[in-house]
């Protein structure tokens, strides 16, 4: 079941009384990698990057989550790409780092619902209770890596490269049904 | 309803009858009856034939364990299981049974004569009665021994059932949810701790369930349970049945199987069959109890002969009486007790035949308050009956000594010979393990793993014992978890402790040669059999098993290791523990290939990869082939076209006009950052500090071995960045070896790595007319030699998008790949389409992009190379950049052996008679040796060529590049095949067709 991403439009994929699984808008993301002294790079992005892997942070429309020692995902409307991209450039010379843009790599499934945690155990080997309100992993899923954003109790977001996400929607799929049919 | 059933007694709903067939015929059942019980309800104790003898057999246990009741069930076309324990899956209206490894009927079965002729069947028979001659082991032997022997059909058809997985966290796993895991889940569920309770069983309860008499804190036991499984519940306790827990994995890692639909009428829709807990617990108490001895004795397996506490299960859960006239053999007090309920029961108790000689004084009384009698210091000898026992003989026994045999006529024989801890899950954990003398068995001693063990699985004996170390076991590891548990006491009344004695085979006045005293019912194996094994030379258990079969069956020896053990010990004269236990391995009980397959069957098979373009490719007729976890178009045939034709006319449209290539699933990494320069002349064997940005080179990457490890054009797209491409299956790999050298050699570097694979949708347009293609589609860049010469890259804009525009070529043509953003990757797809129909642009596959760069001689990582090609021996030493001070790989090829002569080198082949070779093909240089031949290299690469007017290969033969035009032999099955060693250039020698 590995159909092709005909849309990238949002649109909800399935909806039971267990869970529903929507993909979410195209956006920015930035992959962004630096080490050392991190406040000329804040400066440059109006927003703190946080230090511990996991932790998030926003200002505004601007999103990062800290995925390692020196690593963040950043997302952010399609249309703020390019400033924040030139932004950066003009402290690279004092703040060398890595600022890729990945917008065109990834998609997003917003996975929400009653038991929308439970649906994750499906295919995360992580405690999913294990991660706060407000802050994200990156992880695998069915074996695909994924960044999955907690945004709720039972609101999440999960980022996934183009060619697994099929796999990874259809397992949702399958398990918003499974779940809907339990009797709790 | 049949005599059998008694009411009043056990678990099953005497309101909901439930018919289903065993072996074509209807049994009444009620609802709550496993096949077992509702059989034994109606008289059936024959359910099937044994492995290896086809003796007639029932079953022996009431759980689990059972080795000997497999059935086959079957749910509808396709929904067919063999080797179904009939004591555990319970009934449904409709459910077909039917009993196995019989022909032509279970009461008459032919294979029966392999009982008559057991002295051919002794332990290690295969390797003795089928040794000669050997020829006839393939044909006559082995498919011999496979249609007798054997346990159920394999299914045939597809299982139209699905399947799940989930992975589960908490704090405290309990396995066994009896008296100990009981008392254990309620001491640990404190303070939100994550408390889950797992039970093979459709209810939980354990040996509450059969032994309703006991009264816990002045209820009834029954009663006690259910407020108890309510408490536990109200704690947020998650109590799981059906559900066996069969490993126990590193760091506290459970697996466990629930089974969902096998005991319902009608299958919900979206539920699967089976699903797999994977199961992550901080703290991990086992309570899986204990499971009972047989007694080893001649005709130990005849239909009727059970384990006494199954035949206590069988009436206290299920109302069953599985005989009117039991005969009771027993060398522990637990049997005195399933006598008492029977007789209880209506049931007249033929005898207690005790092998002690004191028994407790009380159970003296109470067999002499119901009239039953008792023979202590008595060993039983044999029974009698063909598909069912009719008597027992037993004997006295005075100082050793066998005395005068007599007979007790019975209907069933209820045997015990003690209880076995059930440590299989510890052992799992490589749980150490202790002799106890005095219950004869091994108990739990350490384990590296955060668990404990609980109850009668540690050898403790009765309900109090167990509700209290449970209980204890809880609190426990709540402290280890930081928590105060609750504090529980428990009293029990009418509990029934007792104490046994742990026998061998037991002694007899007959020719023990000839004696049939089953040790392992799944897998025939008798007393004989295993002192057979130590006469012959076995000393080790671990020997004694494999020769014997003993423990080797489905049933993993639950029943007949220690015994087993016991025998062996006794042969050879040693204590159990220096013989050894044999080790316990996953799973606890058989789990079908579905459980673990999970949701990873058919389309969710694994992940397959496709690029956006990939539908086009579909829409337009192409074939697919797997590359790495991608699909990848092969070709692009026309009505009437097979690949050859096919591949052919890509070929011959590319390099006269134009053709169109879907290569997104290139690997893609972006290195930046001050240092990238240095970490690219590191990591290539090329040289990159004088590449300018908007240039590109191709590089070649090697292993520390000297060895290639793959390739690709990269592209200097500004001072600090670069766009370096992989091959296809590379991608992973290369960039977790960049990260590895990156993190760990040289953190000293500031540059950083990003996997841009699937940023980028790659569209590669080939061919003379390419530019005369693209130049109106590209804007910011001029496509002529001056502007934008091969080997050039640029950000642009191409048919309107943003685009990384790379000028390069693997097909010796006018070259072009352009990168777009991979949501528009299509559109580029199409536009490119469009733009390319006055030249009558081609589409071509994977296929042709192998001829048409084998043609000039480009190798493909993995095809033309094996792991064992240095860059030079595949005629690309060019690409090392000779005066750079290090990079990966420069010292492994200084080795000897790399620069040695002889070396298998990558050249091109032409066959004389003009024969396409076959991929793989060896190679040598005298046709005239005797087989075996010195082979001297292989075919790696081989294709019909157009426009070379032959076919071509590549090939790596020994010092090949020092041999052009030598002659060399291909042998096939049919012919040899003499080939002219040639360049691995075939086309455009200097490069020509590159200029616009």
């Amino acid at each position: 079941m590995n159909a092709p991403l005909h849309s990238f439009e949002p649109s909800v994929l399935i909806e039971t009384a267990a869970a529903r699984v929507s993909r979410a808008a195209p956006g920015a993301r930035l992959s962004l990698q630096a080490r050392g002294d991190l406040p000329p790079l804040n400066a440059a992005l109006g927003l703190d990057l946080p230090t511990r892997i996991g932790r998030r942070a926003r200002a505004g429309a601007l999103e990062a989550i800290c995925l390692g020692p020196e690593e963040w995902m950043l997302h952010a409307p399609e249309a703020q790409a390019v400033e924040i991209l030139s932004a950066c450039a003009e402290v690279y010379a004092s703040r060398p780092r890595s600022l890729v843009d990945v917008s065109g790599r990834e998609t997003t499934f917003v996975i929400d619902g009653p038991r929308a945690a439970e649906l994750l155990t499906l295919g995360c080997a992580r405690d999913i209770d294990g991660i706060a309100v407000g802050e994200g992993r990156r992880t695998a899923f069915d074996g695909v890596t994924v960044i999955l954003w907690r945004d709720g109790e039972t609101s999440f977001r999960m980022d996934c490269w183009h060619s697994f996400a099929p796999h990874v929607q259809h397992l949702l799929e399958i398990g918003c049904r499974e779940l809907a049919a339990e009797t709790i | 309803m049949s005599g059998f059933r008694i009411p009043g007694k056990g678990r099953v709903d005497p309101a909901t009858p439930v018919s289903f067939r065993f072996d074509g015929r209807k049994v009444r059942g009620l609802r709550g009856d496993t096949v077992a019980s509702a059989l034994l309800a109606n008289g059936i104790h024959l359910m099937g034939r044994s492995f290896k003898y086809h003796r007639p057999r029932g079953p022996v246990a009431a759980g689990s364990e059972e080795p000997n009741a497999l059935i086959g069930t079957r749910r509808g076309p396709g929904r067919y299981e063999p080797n179904t324990r009939a004591t555990v899956q319970e009934i449904w209206p409709g459910l077909e049974a039917t009993s196995q490894n019989k022909y032509p009927s279970l009461k008459w079965d032919i294979g029966a004569v392999n009982d008559a002729a057991y002295m051919l069947f002794s332990a290690g028979f295969y390797y003795k009665t089928f040794m000669w001659p050997r020829s006839f082991w393939d044909r006559v032997y082995e498919p011999f021994i496979r249609a007798a022997a054997g346990l159920g059909v394999s299914p045939s058809r597809e299982d139209p059932d699905s399947y799940a997985s989930r992975y589960l966290h908490c704090d405290v796993l309990i396995v066994g949810a009896g008296p100990a895991g009981l008392a254990a889940a309620r001491a640990a569920a404190v303070d939100g701790l994550r408390v889950v309770l797992v039970d093979e069983n459709a209810e939980a309860g354990g040996t509450l369930l059969s032994e309703p008499q006991a009264r816990i804190d002045g209820r009834s036991a029954w009663d006690w349970l259910s407020a108890e499984l309510a408490a536990l519940k109200a704690n947020g306790v998650r109590i799981m049945t059906r559900t066996t827990a069969i490993g126990y994995y590193h760091q506290n890692m459970i697996g466990m199987v629930e089974k969902l639909t096998d005991h319902l009428p009608d299958l919900p829709a979206d539920t699967p069959r089976e699903r797999m807990w994977r199961v992550r617990a901080k703290q991990v108490v086992l309570a899986q109890g204990a499971l009972e001895k047989p007694l080893v004795f001649h005709g130990n397996d005849r239909p009727g002969v059970m384990l006494a506490g199954a035949a206590q299960t069988y009436l206290n859960r299920y109302g069953v009486l599985v005989g009117r006239q039991p005969a009771i053999v027993t060398s522990h007090d637990s049997a005195w007790y399933a006598a008492f309920d029977l007789a209880d029961a209506g049931a007249r108790v033929q005898a207690i035949v005790d092998t002690r000689a004191d028994v407790r004084a009380e159970l003296l009384a109470e067999a002499e308050a119901r009239g039953i009698k008792v023979k202590l210091s008595h060993t039983a000898t044999a029974t009698s009956g063909r598909l069912r026992v009719k008597s027992l003989r037993v004997n006295p026994v005075r100082d050793g000594k066998v005395g005068t045999p007599y007979t007790i006529h019975c209907d069933t024989v209820l045997m015990s010979g003690g209880w076995t801890p059930s440590l299989h899950l510890f052992s799992h954990t490589r749980g150490s393990l202790a002799w106890d003398d005095d219950l004869t068995t091994f108990l739990p001693k350490d384990t590296p793993e955060e668990c404990v063990i609980a109850g009668a699985s540690r050898g403790l004996w009765g309900i109090e014992a167990a509700l209290t170390d449970g209980a204890d076991k809880g609190r426990a590891v709540a402290a280890a978890l930081g928590k105060a548990g609750t504090e529980t006491a428990h009293v029990v009344e009418a509990d029934r402790p007792g104490t046994g004695t742990s026998e061998k085979e037991l002694p007899t006045d007959l020719d023990p040669s000839r004696a049939k005293a089953f040790v392992d019912y799944q897998n025939d194996v008798t007393a004989k059999d295993l002192r057979l094994a130590v006469r012959e030379g076995m000393r080790s258990i671990e020997h004694v098993k494999r020769y014997t079969t003993n423990g080797m069956a489905t049933d993993q020896g639950k029943m007949s290791n220690i015994n087993g053990l016991n025998i062996a010990a006794d042969a050879l004269g040693k204590k159990q523990p220096q013989v050894g236990l044999t080790t316990f391995r996953p799973p606890y009980t058989p789990t079908s290939f579905g459980a673990f397959a999970g949701y990873h069957r058919g389309a969710h098979f694994e992940v397959t990869r496709k690029t956006q373009i990939d539908a086009w490719a579909e829409e337009h007729g192409a074939v697919f082939e797997p590359v790495g976890q991608w699909r990848r178009a092969r070709y692009f045939p026309k009505p009437g076209e097979d690949m050859d034709s096919a591949v052919r006319r890509e070929c011959v449209a590319t390099r006269a006009s134009v053709g169109m290539f879907d290569a997104s699933t290139l690997g893609k990494i972006e290195v930046v950052g001050p240092d990238a320069v240095e970490f690219m002349n590191r990591m290539y064997t090329n040289p990159w500090t004088k590449l300018a940005p908007g240039r590109c080179r191709y590089g070649l990457l090697c292993g520390d071995d000297g060895f290639i490890r793959d390739d690709g054009v990269i592209g200097r797209l500004s001072q600090d960045r670069f766009h370096v491409t992989t091959t296809t299956g590379g991608a992973a790999r290369v960039l977790n070896m960049m990260e590895d050298y990156r993190q760990t050699e040289w953190p000293d570097l500031q540059v950083w790595l990003t996997s841009t694979t699937e940023q980028w949708a790659t569209v590669a347009v080939n061919g003379p007319n390419a530019a005369k293609l693209l130049a109106p589609l590209v804007e910011g860049v001029e496509l002529t030699d001056d502007a934008f010469p091969h080997m050039s890259c640029a950000e642009c804009t191409v048919a309107g998008m943003p685009a990384r525009l790379f000028r390069i070529s693997f097909t010796g043509e006018i070259g072009f790949e352009i990168n777009v953003p991979t949501p528009m990757g299509r559109k580029l797809w199409e536009a490119v389409w469009q733009a390319g129909q006055p030249f009558g642009i081609v589409p071509y596959g994977t296929e042709t992009m192998h001829v048409l760069r084998a043609e000039k001689g480009y190798i493909v990582v993995g095809q033309d190379t094996d792991g064992t090609v240095t860059p030079h021996d595949a005629g690309i030493g060019w690409a090392i950049g000779k005066t750079k001070p290090d990079f990966v790989g420069k010292r492994g090829m200084a080795r000897p052996d790399l620069v040695a002569k002889g070396r298998k080198q990558l050249v091109g082949l032409l066959t004389e008679d003009r024969s396409r070779l076959e991929e793989g093909a060896q190679i040598v240089f005298d046709p005239a040796q005797k087989v075996p031949m010195k082979m001297v290299g292989h075919v790696t690469s081989s294709y019909l060529s157009d426009a070379v007017g032959r076919p071509i290969a590549l090939a790596l033969v020994e010092g090949g590049q020092d041999r052009m035009g030598e002659t060399v032999h291909i042998p096939m099955p049919d012919r040899t095949i003499a080939a002219t060693i040639t360049s691995s250039v075939f086309l455009d020698p200097d490069n020509a067709r590159l200029k616009i």
